[in-house]
């Protein structure tokens, strides 16, 4: 089996260079770094990575757009944002923005290699922190016309992951197989991400036709 | 996403040594916060001399009310010439026409003495203000003997004519509302002494004289409180300003090394985890939102319980604030913490603890996680009948006192959470 190639977008050299060579050092092929998003979303395409660890605060062109571009423009390509905590709304706009999973900058190499693992194999990270974060977006639209809604498993399950609790916990928990609770999650983040693209095109018609 | 949560300082860290290079950025900062503090210290000097009547113009902030007096001093000038034309007009009319000159001298004189005390800040005074309107209804009750019984009878102007509006005006501008009204009515009681009767001329001269008074004054008032809030507008962004400043500063610097030391493993790796932790959590809570009341009394309910993550601590909040009215936000923070606190008084050291904030629009619900032991069956109960009700009686109390409710689920060896919902 081919080792995951890996892209890392960050703007500080010290913390790119360090998380590229821990990713090397646990087998995976490191392809490109990028120091902001422009240069992301191009060498994004040309190397075309398995997964892009993306830096949100990256000057002009924000993390989130590069996100965007690089999840519709290459639909192989898994987007994982490794970000500081707490810019809770650039981290869900770029989930919404197509991106498959979020780590906070102070998890462990291990957990970084776990969450790259997991990404590359189509998963979704989802960690208590944007559990939280999603849960919160799905209750601010709750009385919002057209917006997605979640069903009573999926509150309880998202609840869970904010919680803390592990998808086998979860599962345990809820009489469920691990397998339908990962399908909850992947749903939640599908519906955001969907009514992102459908209001993305309802605007880009309504500013075109004026 | 605002603008200014964007660090971006492309020289920082970059060069050989990381630490020469935050070093280098920290000192490129420091002009700066000079620059800001001295805004500061500058908008303070001016609302001392606005809160104390003075109406100076205290920099940019207080240009309306500047410019307001400019106006009035412009209107004494023209109202002085005015005064001139009809007096060199009527004069060989007039009973005393030496008298009529005289007062005529003095409006000039006085004319001089505003000039010259309404261009400055200082002169800008209560006093320099009642003394013009007694000099105005002075001069004006001088005008009565120059013109004569026949004239004032015969409806001439008096020699003070339209001049006399202008201290009305003045009091306005220094006074507000209240002010400018009194001097009109001051000016147009002393038009009807002179005259010694009633008629159209007087009554409309009468309205004029207080609508002008009360709508300068008005303009002053409203020209004063914009002022001021645009000072204390002025003071919030720069605080801002400087709290994003710092956060950029131990972000692109002090972070990057402690995340660094951390990630390289070895004997400083677990205390550089706790405090880059602690320092984001410090940096969440002083930019993403204050922790306390703004001008409304509302609070970040967020910004408070973001304090309380550490490496054992994860925090998930919405994206949006939760605001909350100022005591409640700090109420339910404190239940989180003593929540925390006994998870870290009886979950072990290893334990890890998870705090959910979700708000329901109607309901804020609050859970506090850990994956430790947990408490074995009816310990609690014990506890309670003994009376040492301990945390869990104190964090129901606060709780009640909110209006809400607090269940506690435990199991041995599926750790504690506690749920909190309050209604908003």
């Amino acid at each position: 089996m081919n080792a995951i190639s890996v892209m890392v977008v960050d703007d500080h050299p010290m913390w790119r260079d360090g998380v590229a060579r821990d990713l090397a050092e646990y087998g995976f092929d490191v392809v490109a770094t990028a120091p902001d998003a422009a240069a992301a979303v191009r060498i994004a395409r040309t190397v075309r990575p398995d997964v892009v660890l993306m830096d949100l605060q990256l000057g002009e062109t924000s993390g989130v757009q590069a996100t965007g571009e690089i999840t519709t423009a290459l639909p192989d390509t898994k987007v994982l944002v490794l970000s500081a905590s707490g810019e809770h709304e650039d981290v869900l706009a770029a989930v919404k923005a197509g991106a498959s999973g979020y780590l906070v900058k102070s998890a462990s190499v291990t957990e970084l290699v776990d969450a790259v693992r997991r990404t590359a194999a189509g998963a979704t990270v989802f960690t208590p922190g944007l559990a939280g974060l999603v849960l919160g977006e799905y209750r601010r639209t709750s009385s919002h016309a057209g917006a997605p809604r979640l069903t009573e498993r999926e509150t309880e399950v998202l609840r869970l992951v904010a919680k803390g609790l592990s998808s086998k916990q979860i599962a345990e928990r809820l009489f469920l197989s691990h397998r339908t609770v990962e399908n909850h999650v992947q749903s939640t983040l599908n519906k955001l991400q969907l009514h992102n693209r459908v209001e993305l095109a309802r605007y880009a018609i309504e500013q075109g036709l004026e | 996403m605002s603008a200014t949560s964007r660090r971006r300082t492309p020289a920082a860290g970059r060069g050989p040594s990381a630490l020469a290079a935050v070093r280098g950025h920290i000192a490129r900062s420091r002009p700066s916060e000079t620059a800001i503090s001295g805004r500061i210290a500058r908008s303070a000097s001016s609302d001392t001399a606005i809160s104390g009547r003075d109406a100076r113009g205290g920099g940019a902030t207080a240009e309306v009310t500047t410019s307001l007096w400019r106006g009035a001093v412009a209107l004494r000038v023209v109202m002085l010439v005015f005064a001139a034309v009809v007096t060199a007009d009527q004069h060989d009319r007039y009973a005393r026409p030496w008298l009529g000159w005289a007062v005529l001298a003095g409006m000039a004189a006085w004319t001089v003495v505003v000039l010259v005390s309404y261009t400055r800040d200082a002169g800008r005074r209560r006093s320099v203000v009642v003394a013009d309107v007694l000099v105005t209804v002075a001069l004006m009750a001088c005008s009565g003997p120059a013109l004569g019984a026949a004239q004032l009878a015969a409806g001439t102007p008096l020699v003070t004519t339209l001049w006399a509006s202008a201290s009305v005006v003045a009091a306005g501008v220094a006074t507000g509302q209240a002010g400018g009204v009194l001097a009109g009515v001051a000016v147009a009681v002393t038009n009807f002494l002179v005259r010694d009767r009633v008629d159209t001329d007087l009554v409309r001269d009468t309205v004029l004289l207080v609508c002008a008074g009360f709508i300068v004054g008005l303009c002053a008032d409203t020209a004063r409180r914009t002022e001021r809030r645009l000072r204390r507008a002025l003071r919030a962004e720069a605080t801002i300003a400087e709290r994003e400043r710092l956060a950029r500063a131990i972000h692109d610097g002090v972070l990057q090394v402690l995340a660094q030391v951390r990630r390289r493993g070895g004997e400083l790796a677990p205390l550089a985890a706790e405090h880059e932790v602690a320092l984001r959590a410090l940096i969440i809570s002083g930019v993403g939102g204050s922790p306390t009341p703004d001008e409304a009394g509302l609070a970040d309910l967020r910004a408070g319980v973001q304090g309380l993550a550490t490496t054992t601590v994860h925090v998930s909040v919405p994206a949006t604030p939760v605001p909350l009215p100022g005591p409640m936000a700090a109420a339910l923070t404190s239940v989180v913490r003593e929540a925390l606190s006994n998870v870290d008084r009886h979950a072990g050291p290893d334990a890890q603890a998870w705090v959910l904030v979700e708000d329901l629009g109607g309901e804020i619900v609050l859970t506090v996680r850990d994956d430790g032991p947990g408490i074995p069956d009816g310990r609690l109960t014990t506890a309670a009948e003994q009376g040492r009700l301990g945390v869990a009686g104190s964090i129901r109390g606060r709780v009640a006192e909110l209006g809400g409710t607090a269940s506690l689920r435990t199991a041995p060896g599926d750790g504690t959470e506690w749920e909190v919902r309050v209604p908003r």
